[in-house]
């Protein structure tokens, strides 16, 4: 077994993944509810959508129109709920800490319905007030979660029960407010959809991502000792306030720009970053981009999934992340 | 190296710290015994600056402690603490490892350089743990694990150490052990260590100077010779104890006297 | 013993022989006693029997004065058949005629509150399946409420409802009449549009995320009346997610946008994907009020006649 992880590691760990998700990225697009040509689409692709490839305007459109940008939007959604979740994993120094599980995204959630009651036509408002949102969450779930000995498992699990719980609430509160109409998007909420890019926001939304994922991995080493005990980190020179503070902000934010984007979907933050752990090693500086492509290759897939398995209908992308992260969450209570 | 004069530390409304001076030099083992509550581990958070004093100053190699920032400090000043919360799998050399932090030049991101590797290399051997330098954390005995905590401390070079009740967690046989390797430390590479510790024997085998506090207050000072004197002790422990000299080492030995309740 | 004891414990003795072999008599009694009085009045001699499209066999008074409904529909098919005055709760999203908004109401029709019903004491109340009340349903029957529930899968099923609560209510005339005049307008339109080609429409219920009306939903009947062909009438369901990609290849030549009513300003805008659609390229996007698609009650025929209108202009000249 390898005593630690080096650069070399990895460098060749995260050009995989990163092959993975290209991967994804091409061969997902060439399934959904209508059947594409193999050929002439692979062709449009490599070509970056020159129309000489042989497919209709009809076919052309599906691809790079409603097909590409929804994977897109998934591999941002992905990485980003991944990477926060590696980044609460490590700021509460427990492998079971999750956006979805602790009720940020719920928080999340109730600022994009805010956003969307009162401020309905800027969408700018809506990753600004889920930001606040997961934000104000994240600082309750926290301090809940602190006792002598940190957040020990039962404490946080109990801490986001109380959390998400609350929110609901709220939640509930909010959508009797909405019109009766949105209130059929109440799956939206608590299931996420990926079916609604906006074009403006997508943009945003993957920025977000990468800038989100490379500010916790210029952190890692900093979080590796956070990891371990925030006394031994501070001992050891780790500016813990200020690290703390990155990590409660860039999570906050990626956990706010998915949910507005796609509401949420849950377990991501919880499967992908442990089995990132599971098979690179614990270092933050390894498992936290790993974590990131993973993340991004995991709801590609699960959207793929939703997308086809019941076509022309669709399932809510988070029906599936749960069907697959529910049974490994039990896992992984019964191994902590 | 660290002086601290007429420290006095006050919170939750009541004084844990009044006006400690103490004063640790290369070379030196300092030991600070007292019954529960006298204010041992505050005092030692505050040489670390994890607790703010209220009054009085410590100075780091002459310069003030709070003006330092956190990387100086941990690379000057190493803890040893009692055990280490290990909820992530780790193995033994990323632990280490975790000690050459301050040294990073890129604290973020940096990888460890040869160097860093080097001296793990020599802590571990230090502590006898390069056998197990691959194996996982928590798959160690208590007694390896405190010397992983103790390489760890070693591993960022820091000529002060302090440690807090570095022992309470180990056996017997490894309790002189580790305290040797502090004694070894200081004597090699005149660093100056400071023990927090309820066992007043240990502390008589090792430690060049003991300070005795009762309440905050430092009660007597000293060396071991001076502080263990049956008087003294009665006062501050409120028990009945016996000092004679150990057979083997011949400083003071201290046994506590209790009334009999077995059968004779 | 003393002689008064003695027959004390005679007279229990006897009482208690005579209590055993009348016991068996007694239980078979009240068996039969409790089996007689229907489950949601009791002890009443005028009661009937309907049977609801749950297939559930309901007793109720003879003469019914005060009804609950807990679906906008059936709200408005209560005060078409001239039954106002005996509806004393309503949902909070009933809000067609005008004079039901004057109802108490009870709650949503998601989640109706069982208290203010029981204090309303009704003695029926009307449910609609769309809104899933099943357990509620049983809440209601263990407080010997009357539950009917209604579930119209067409326009057919929209006019059994309506003689289903004109019966209810005392109210059969005027609802016969009412059928009979919403048959009539139907059979008007389906004779306008019966020689033209049948527009292949899209019906979106809602933006993003997409939802349409599928095989089990009534407005699909609707449309078919009206003289279009709903593309995804082979959808399973009633109100289904839909995949933009399947309404983009579907090139519907007319899309519809539930939109205007409880809607308010939602869904007036054709989803991104169907941008390029034949219907937007050709103008034909047509926005109906959504209470008129989306409600089994006599405003459905409303729909049906704004639909085709739309569609077969020509064919209303």
């Amino acid at each position: 077994m390898m005593n630690r992880v080096t650069l070399r590691k990895t460098v060749i760990s995260c050009a995989l993944l990163a092959a993975a998700l290209l991967f994804a990225v091409v061969f997902m697009s060439l399934l959904g509810s209508e059947p594409l040509p193999v050929r002439s689409s692979l062709c449009a692709l490599a070509s970056f959508g020159s129309t000489s490839c042989g497919l209709t305007s009809d076919q052309f459109d599906i691809l790079f129109q409603i097909r590409l940008p929804r994977i897109v939007l998934a591999a941002a959604v992905g990485g980003s709920l991944a990477t926060a979740g590696a980044g609460y994993q490590a700021l509460l120094r427990n492998p079971l800490a999750e956006p979805y599980l602790l009720g940020i995204s719920n928080g999340a959630a109730v600022g994009t319905m805010i956003a969307l009651v009162f401020f309905g036509a800027n969408e700018w408002t809506r990753p600004l007030l889920a930001f606040t949102g997961a934000l104000l969450a994240t600082l309750a779930v926290y301090r809940l979660a602190r006792g002598r000995a940190g957040a020990t498992p039962e404490r946080l699990i109990l801490a986001g029960v109380i959390v998400t719980t609350f929110l609901s609430s709220v939640i509930v509160f909010v959508t009797t407010l909405m019109d009766a109409t949105r209130i059929r998007s109440f799956t939206f909420w608590l299931l996420g959809d990926l079916s609604g890019t906006s074009k403006a926001m997508l943009p945003v939304t993957i920025i977000i991502a990468i800038a989100g994922a490379l500010t916790l991995t210029l952190n890692a080493r900093s979080l590796n000792l956070l990891m371990l005990g925030e006394r031994d980190a501070f001992d050891l020179g780790v500016e813990v306030g200020r690290v703390r503070v990155v990590v409660f902000l860039v999570a906050s934010l990626l956990v706010g720009s998915s949910v507005a984007a796609s509401g949420s979907v849950g377990y991501v933050g919880l499967v992908v970053p442990h089995l990132a752990r599971l098979s690179l090693g614990s270092d933050n500086r390894i498992s936290i981009p790993a974590a990131a492509l993973g993340g991004a290759v995991f709801v590609i897939v699960a959207d793929t999934i939703a997308r086809t398995v019941i076509a022309p209908r669709e399932l809510p992308v988070g029906a599936i992340t749960a069907l697959i992260g529910a049974p490994l969450f039990i896992y992984l209570l019964k191994r902590a | 190296m660290l002086d601290a004069r007429d420290l006095t530390i006050a919170y939750d409304h009541r004084i844990a710290v009044a006006d400690i001076t103490l004063s640790l030099k290369p070379g030196e083992i300092t030991a600070i015994i007292g019954p529960n509550g006298a204010g041992k581990s505050t005092l030692l958070k505050s040489l670390n600056s994890q607790v703010s004093p209220s009054s009085g100053s410590i100075l780091l190699d002459g310069q003030p402690l709070e003006r330092l920032n956190r990387r100086t400090i941990s690379r000057r000043i190493a803890v040893v603490a009692q055990e280490a919360e290990l909820r992530f799998p780790v193995t033994v050399l990323e632990f280490v490892l975790g000690g050459r932090f301050a040294w990073a030049t890129n604290a973020g991101w940096g990888w460890e350089t040869e160097h860093d590797l080097q001296i793990a290399d020599a802590v571990l051997r230090e502590t006898e743990l390069s056998e197990l330098s691959g194996r996982l954390m928590n798959e160690l005995s208590g007694g390896e694990r405190q010397r992983a905590l103790m390489a760890r401390a070693l591993a960022t070079e820091a000529p002060i150490l302090l440690l807090d009740e570095p022992t309470a967690n180990l056996d017997l046989s490894h309790q002189a052990t580790l305290l040797a390797l502090v004694r070894n430390r200081c004597d090699r590479k005149e660093a100056a260590a400071l023990v927090v510790t309820h066992d007043i024997n240990l502390a008589a085998q090792f430690a060049d100077n003991l300070i005795l506090m009762k309440q905050g207050r430092a009660v007597h000072t000293g060396t071991p010779e001076q502080v263990l004197q049956p008087q003294i002790l009665q006062d501050v422990f409120e028990v009945t104890v016996l000092v004679d000299a150990h057979p083997v080492t011949g400083g003071p030995r201290v046994t506590p006297v209790h009334d009999t309740y077995r059968h004779s | 013993m003393q002689p008064s004891q003695h027959s004390r414990k005679g007279v229990q003795a006897l009482l208690s022989r005579t209590s055993l072999k009348l016991l068996p008599a007694c239980t078979l009694l009240l068996t039969l006693a409790c089996a007689s009085i229907p489950k949601t009045v009791p002890d009443g001699p005028l009661t009937r029997t309907l049977t609801d499209d749950a297939g559930r066999r309901v007793v109720m008074p003879a003469r019914v004065d005060r009804v609950i409904s807990l679906a906008p529909n059936l709200t408005e098919i209560v005060f078409a058949v001239g039954g106002g005055a005996q509806l004393v709760g309503r949902t909070s999203y009933c809000d067609y005629p005008p004079e039901a908004k004057s109802v108490a109401a009870v709650g949503d029709t998601m989640h109706p509150s069982l208290e203010p019903i029981i204090a309303l004491k009704p003695q029926v109340v009307l449910i609609s399946t769309a809104s899933q009340l099943e357990v509620f349903t049983q809440q209601l029957q263990n407080q010997n409420i009357a539950a009917f529930v209604t579930d119209p899968h067409d326009l057919e099923g929209v006019f059994r409802s309506i003689e289903q609560v004109g019966e209810i209510l005392g109210k059969k005339a005027q609802a016969a009449t009412l059928v009979q005049t919403l048959r009539q307008r139907t059979y008007a339109v389906e004779q306008a549009v019966k020689q033209k080609q049948p527009v292949r429409v899209f019906y979106q219920l809602s933006g993003e995320p997409l939802y349409t009306a599928g095989r089990d939903s009534f407005t699909t009947d609707l449309m078919r009346r009206a003289g279009a062909m709903s593309v995804t009438a082979d959808v399973p369901g009633a109100w289904p997610k839909y995949s933009s990609e399947s309404a983009l290849a579907a090139k519907p030549d007319a899309i519809i946008l539930a939109t205007g009513g409880s809607m308010g300003s939602a869904n007036s805008t054709v989803i991104e994907a169907l941008r390029q659609s034949p219907a937007v390229l050709q103008g034909r996007v047509y926005k109906i009020n959504d209470d008129h698609l989306t409600r089994p009650g006599p405003r459905a025929v409303d729909g049906l006649e704004e639909m085709a209108r739309a569609l077969h202009p020509d064919a209303f000249k």
